[in-house]
């Protein structure tokens, strides 16, 4: 298998058996071929972490800590951190939890799957600003669809209004994320699944272990580093989500879908505090350097089982 | 698909358990793709019929006319032809970075690698929003707002992380056998490149050009913050400010919705796999 970080360097590449011919041949060869990308990596994505940070601390009192002190006692902060870890967790476990069912419900042979795997591409192909109109349409509290399913519910009588409630406005983010973002976890988890070693399955028929033991003790098992990664993808791209929320909710009502991306976004061009705008994507940089590093041992787990 | 299981080992006639299974997926996949309805009935039917309530599931007919308003009344056209622009010079960019680093990545042992490697997946995962003030900052200082070539460079640095693991994984699967036998016959290695392992992964190189356009195209944060002049806006741009335009009739956004999407679905149906492998940096087949 394919592996991102582990070797499968041809021998002749090795510096002892490498051939001196100019550039080419010398040493500095692979350096030069990766410096066009660390430039520009190095330029529009470190540097302005960089910068950004010492926006930070850079405040009206001079260069210092207190926009992380005022953090410390920032309400709206705290406020944003629950709304990010409710709209997180939730995205992360619905999207684990459908996309593995869908999965393990493909993961059989039968006619059309094909045509399944196309459609199930569609909603994570359309990109965000179209999924966020047709969320609001269907959403509409006096002509949404949604709203016409809702109603042959017994007992409900009325239109909700989806996005002026915070809990369900949360919801609605949380759907939308989770419909434009599962199809992707349902169509690796499948490939997973098929990477299960048959004679497991056909051992365990001979054993007379039933369906949910099969499962439990071989299925899962084998693709739990897969999962694993996934629920780190999963919580990269939720925390990462800004235009679903920003077109949907706009982070509201008041601020109860505002989470990290839309907080940072506020603070810089709604407030145009920039320094507060820094000290917010410090936490968020954080966030995100430890779970790239969750990422990568985990992906290290799925290749030494494969 | 190579396998299938655990039901598939032996041709038999379908059981009453294929049948529920076959009767979830229709229902499921019915759920999951009634948005994807909902926005193209929105769109070719007459604005009436969508905003009366309860809203027929069914178009009682057929109105081509929000299309016909679209292209006349909207700029979308320039739009469109403006995310073209945008998408194929950071598709170019992206070519011009990737295919040496994924070279470099794959085939080729140097010290450091690995934390170049670790480099990359660190900028792949970072919120845009992390850095976007600063970046405002920067393009400001440099006089790059209101430019689209500056706008598909940020496009080309945000994306060329994600390619660099697909054209990998495709330079990869080259086998080795192939480039040392054109060492031998004295290539070097930058010919051995551009003569051996590029005319191999063809297929690789599609899918980097499709997920580098369409990581373009889709973008909103980016294209938002840096271009304010409206006759420079690309598509997801003028997209989202006929959502907020309360004057927009409704069946006119919705095909402007449906006009939108339907190059990214196309191909991203074609390169699905590709798509998987990437997104997973190679930790996982697709």
């Amino acid at each position: 298998m394919a592996s991102a970080l582990t070797q499968t360097t041809d021998r002749a590449s090795r510096p002892k058996r490498a051939r001196r011919n100019g550039v080419v041949g010398s040493r500095a060869f692979p350096y030069l071929l990766i410096l066009p990308m660390l430039a520009l990596e190095g330029a529009l994505v470190i540097y302005p972490i960089l910068r950004g940070a010492l926006f930070s601390l850079d405040t009206p009192a001079g260069l210092g800590l207190d926009n992380y002190r005022y953090m410390l006692v920032d309400p709206d902060f705290w406020r944003m951190i629950q709304h990010t870890l409710v709209f997180t967790l939730s995205v992360v476990v619905a999207i684990l939890a459908i996309g593995l069912s869908l999965a393990l419900l493909m993961n059989w042979s039968f006619r059309g799957r094909g045509v399944v795997r196309s459609l199930l591409t569609v909603p994570w192909a359309i990109p965000e600003v179209p999924v966020a109109i047709t969320f609001v349409l269907m959403l509409d509290p006096s002509f949404g669809v949604f709203n016409a399913f809702l109603r042959l519910v017994p007992g409900v009588t009325e239109n909700p209004q989806w996005l002026l409630d915070p809990v369900l406005a949360m919801l609605v983010v949380i759907g939308a994320t989770v419909w434009k973002g599962f199809p992707f976890y349902s169509l690796v988890l499948l490939s997973a699944l098929q990477n299960v070693p048959d004679e497991l399955y056909e051992a365990a028929k001979i054993d007379r272990a039933g369906r949910f033991a099969q499962f439990r003790y071989i299925t899962l098992p084998g693709i739990r580093p897969t999962l694993a990664l996934l629920a780190v993808l999963a919580f990269i791209y939720s925390t990462q989500q800004f235009t679903l929320i920003w077109l949907i909710t706009g982070g509201g009502p008041v601020d109860a879908t505002t989470t990290l991306a839309p907080a940072i976004y506020m603070q810089a061009f709604r407030f145009y505090n920039f320094s507060y705008a820094g000290a917010i994507a410090v936490v968020g940089f954080g966030i995100s350097a430890i779970a790239t590093l969750c990422f990568v041992v985990l992906q290290r787990r799925v290749e030494a089982q494969s | 698909m190579s396998t299938l299981r655990p039901t598939a080992t032996r041709r038999r006639l379908p059981s009453l358990e294929d049948a529920l299974r076959g009767a979830a997926i229709v229902v499921i996949s019915a759920i999951i793709f009634f948005p994807v309805y909902w926005m193209i009935v929105s769109s070719i039917r007459p604005s009436a019929e969508s905003l009366s309530f309860p809203p027929p599931l069914l178009p009682g007919s057929i109105d081509l006319q929000s299309y016909v308003q679209l292209f006349v009344e909207k700029p979308i056209a320039r739009w469109l032809l403006l995310s073209t622009l945008v998408a194929s010079l950071t598709v170019i960019g992206t070519l011009i970075l990737v295919i040496p680093a994924a070279y470099a990545l794959s085939r080729l042992y140097w010290p450091g690698r690995s934390a170049f490697g670790l480099l990359l997946l660190f900028t792949q995962m970072m919120p845009a929003a992390v850095v976007v003030a600063p970046v405002l900052a920067l393009y400001r200082g440099l006089g790059w707002t209101d430019n689209l070539w500056a706008l598909a460079l940020l496009h080309t640095a945000f994306v060329v992380p994600l390619c660099a693991w697909v054209l990998k994984a495709s330079f990869d699967a080259v086998p080795k056998e192939i480039v040392e036998a054109a060492l031998i016959d004295g290539c070097d290695r930058w010919k051995v490149l551009w003569l051996v392992v590029l005319p191999l992964t063809k297929p690789g190189l599609v899918a980097v050009s499709v997920i580098a356009f369409f990581a373009s195209w889709n973008e909103y944060l980016f294209a938002s913050t840096l271009i304010t002049r409206n006759d420079l806006y690309t598509a997801s741009l003028g997209l989202a400010t006929l959502m907020t335009q309360l004057d927009t009739p409704l069946f006119v956004l919705m095909a402007a919705g449906v006009t939108f999407s339907v190059l990214p679905v196309l191909f991203y149906m074609a390169i699905q796999r590709h798509l998987l492998r990437g997104l997973t940096a190679g930790a996982v087949k697709g």
